[in-house]
């Protein structure tokens, strides 16, 4: 067996500038690999942090039915003390309490309807990136009563700027009508016309009083420091509301399905690049393999007539493409890690990303995720396919008489 | 004589025929002329009802013509006060707590009216159905020794109007027993019925008519009519913006 084994590994080396030809294709197309992998998944680790840090956050506790029919009676009980409380089990300051209420918001000359925010001034900037983005005045601040932050293309439609007056009118918790007074402190600008167009933030303690609505509130949003740690989040904070059968804790991905979609179909059409990458390198074993079996040929004449089998100079052929596609693997995993590891830590971004993230109230730069999946998965398809290319070669060998063998030029 | 008979059958004939010839429209615009009379003030009250918690509105309401309704209400105190005016397809409310008048938009138009089944266009303009719906009879029945016309309206093409079709029933005293609203999917999406009719002002009237949406009949909306009193005298100014804000009554 060893003897074998030797015979493939001197084979490899008697054409050294063809191996390593064939090699550096391999390695290339494998550090390729490892490159687009993880940093397309880093992109979607970016992706989702940052679609869940603009305002939904990872995880929310809500009243069972509120994702589904948003009614203004699905409330959380005592919410200010259930953030309160969660960020005391969790340890982390990015904890808040909100409420929701559909309104009819007028101007002097304009009137809208609304979804009416209720936020805690304090920790909201915590949760959501839209209080880091008031381009006029202010984000509203503690002992905020009758003030507002909106969104400047709603400003524009209401034909209001810092300092005017906007009227609400909706129904409170209790059926009651609600109405209240609120002057404009702070204009933002995220940016997205349809956040712009929509978003209008009150204080809580306001909002509750004006709602009727108690100590009650919609939703706590829970926003944590990367998604690994989502599930225990998740446990700690059905711990926190464990007897109020009415509550459910609610990840990311019930909040906002459509992320994982997404990135399912970013994904698939990412794979059909790497996927032309490894046939493309398959090919290339093909050729390498196929060229030295034929030039080969006298030379299995003489092993078969001197009583080897078809089937062991196959498997000679299959190990010189497993040793010369390893040394591809090895190769290319060491570089694509330390390629990948260095941006991981350094960062990368595109020419004018690290502007747009200001601009978004997000990071300018994004870190490639470096785990045994982004670094194996490429190169061991590229493996298998190099494997796959080596059977056309080695199937010749079967057909192959002794005599005419010998004789071949 | 014989002259006679026959000047006496055509005439039968003929106001058989009269009462047979009666149009859609002409139905429709009876049952709303005997809803609402050429002006009316009435007490009523608004029960919304859901599966955890109901809730109860006193109210009072003027109409006057076609295009012309106030509300306010009355009960409970909290609520007290706040009014809704329309006036040809415009609506405005008035909260006492903010002391402001706002219109309300058009896209607002079919939102719920303070949270009950009823929308703001349920509300304020409901005889919009006579000019901007085509009607057609399409049956008919006999009911507690009364004839039932059951009448199709769809609205017109360029209508701004949500439903694809509203399917009404109304009984030969002009009393509306029912109005389904149809979206334009063909799935019916709301009732109104008449839950109890009472004589009210020498009227035959829709005392109590809930409106529940199809599927979800634990929840509805009733609007109970206490008293009503029709083609009352009305104060000039009824209908006005500085009346809705700071009512002379």
């Amino acid at each position: 067996m060893s003897v074998t084994w030797r015979l493939a590994w001197r084979n490899l080396w008697r054409h050294s500038r063809r191996t390593w030809l064939t090699v550096g294709a391999m390695v290339f197309c494998n550090v390729l690999l490892i490159f687009l992998i993880s940093l397309q998944l880093g992109s979607y680790q970016m992706m989702i942090d940052n679609s869940l840090a603009s305002f939904s956050g990872h995880a929310q506790v809500q009243h069972r039915d509120y994702l589904e029919e948003q009614r203004m009676r699905q409330s959380v009980p005592r919410a200010a003390a259930l953030a309160a409380s969660a960020r005391d089990a969790l340890g982390l300051e990015t904890t808040a309490a909100r409420g929701m209420a559909f309104a009819l918001v007028s101007s002097e000359q304009r009137s809208f309807g609304v979804l009416l925010q209720g936020v805690q001034p304090v920790y909201e900037p915590g949760v959501s990136t839209f209080p880091g983005l008031v381009r006029q005045g202010r984000y509203l601040a503690s002992g905020d009563g009758g003030h507002i932050v909106l969104g400047s293309v709603l400003a524009q439609n209401l034909k209001v700027g810092l300092g005017d007056e906007l009227t609400f009118l909706g129904s409170g918790r209790d059926g009651s009508f609600a109405a209240g007074v609120a002057t404009i402190v702070g204009i933002l600008d995220t940016g997205m016309d349809e956040i712009d167009r929509s978003v209008a933030q009150v204080p809580l303690a306001w909002f509750q009083d004006i709602f009727s609505m108690g100590d009650h509130a919609h939703s706590v949003v829970v926003r944590l420091p990367s998604l690994e740690q989502v599930p225990v989040a998740v446990a700690t904070l059905e711990g926190l509301v464990g007897g109020q059968d009415e509550l459910v804790v609610r990840d990311w991905d019930a909040l906002q399905p459509g992320l994982r979609q997404a990135i399912a179909s970013d994904m698939a059409s990412g794979w059909f690049t790497y996927v032309v990458l490894i046939v493309l390198v398959a090919f290339s074993v093909l050729n390498t393999q196929l060229m030295s079996v034929l030039e080969r040929t006298r030379e299995f004449g003489v092993m078969l007539a001197l009583g080897m089998r078809p089937a062991q100079l196959a498997r000679l052929v299959g190990m010189e493409t497993l040793l010369m596609s390893g040394l591809g693997m090895a190769l290319g995993v060491l570089l694509g890690a330390l390629l990948t590891w260095y941006l991981s830590v350094a960062g990368f971004a595109y020419p004018g990303m690290e502007e747009l993230g200001a601009k978004f109230n997000m990071p300018g730069r994004m870190y490639p995720e470096v785990s045994l999946l982004s670094l194996l998965w490429g190169p061991v398809v590229v493996l298998f396919g190099a494997m796959l290319a080596a059977i056309y070669p080695a199937l010749r060998l079967f057909r192959l008489a002794p005599v005419a063998a010998m004789r071949a030029v | 004589m014989y002259k006679f008979l026959v000047a006496c059958s055509v005439l039968m004939f003929s106001t058989a025929a009269v009462g047979q010839e009666l149009t859609a429209d002409e139905i429709i615009r009876k049952a709303m002329d005997h809803y609402r009379g050429q002006t009316s003030h009435a007490q009523m009250s608004m029960v919304i009802h859901r599966p955890d918690w109901q809730r109860e509105m006193g109210m009072k309401t003027w109409t006057e013509g076609d295009k012309r309704t106030l509300v306010r209400v009355t009960v409970p105190a909290k609520d007290a006060g706040n009014g809704t005016l329309s006036v040809d397809g415009n609506m405005w409310t008035y909260t006492p707590k903010i002391n402001r008048v706002v219109k309300v938009p058009s896209s607002m138009m079919s939102q719920n009216w303070m949270g009950s089944d009823f929308s703001n266009k349920d509300i304020s303009k409901d005889t919009d159905i006579i000019d901007q719906y085509d009607h057609e009879l399409v049956g008919n029945y006999q009911q507690d020794g009364h004839y039932v016309y059951v009448i199709q309206s769809v609205p017109h093409e360029e209508a701004a109007v949500v439903w694809g079709k509203e399917v009404l029933h109304i009984r030969d005293d002009w009393v509306m027993l029912e109005q389904q609203f149809w979206d334009q999917d063909d799935q019916l999406v709301k009732t109104l019925r008449t839950l109890e009719i009472r004589e009210m002002d020498g009227r035959e009237v829709a005392a109590v008519i809930r409106m529940s949406r199809e599927g979800v009949e634990e929840e509805w909306t009733e609007v109970r009519t206490a008293a009503i009193d029709f083609d009352v005298e009305l104060a000039e100014n009824l209908f006005t913006l500085s009346n809705l804000r700071n009512p002379r009554e």
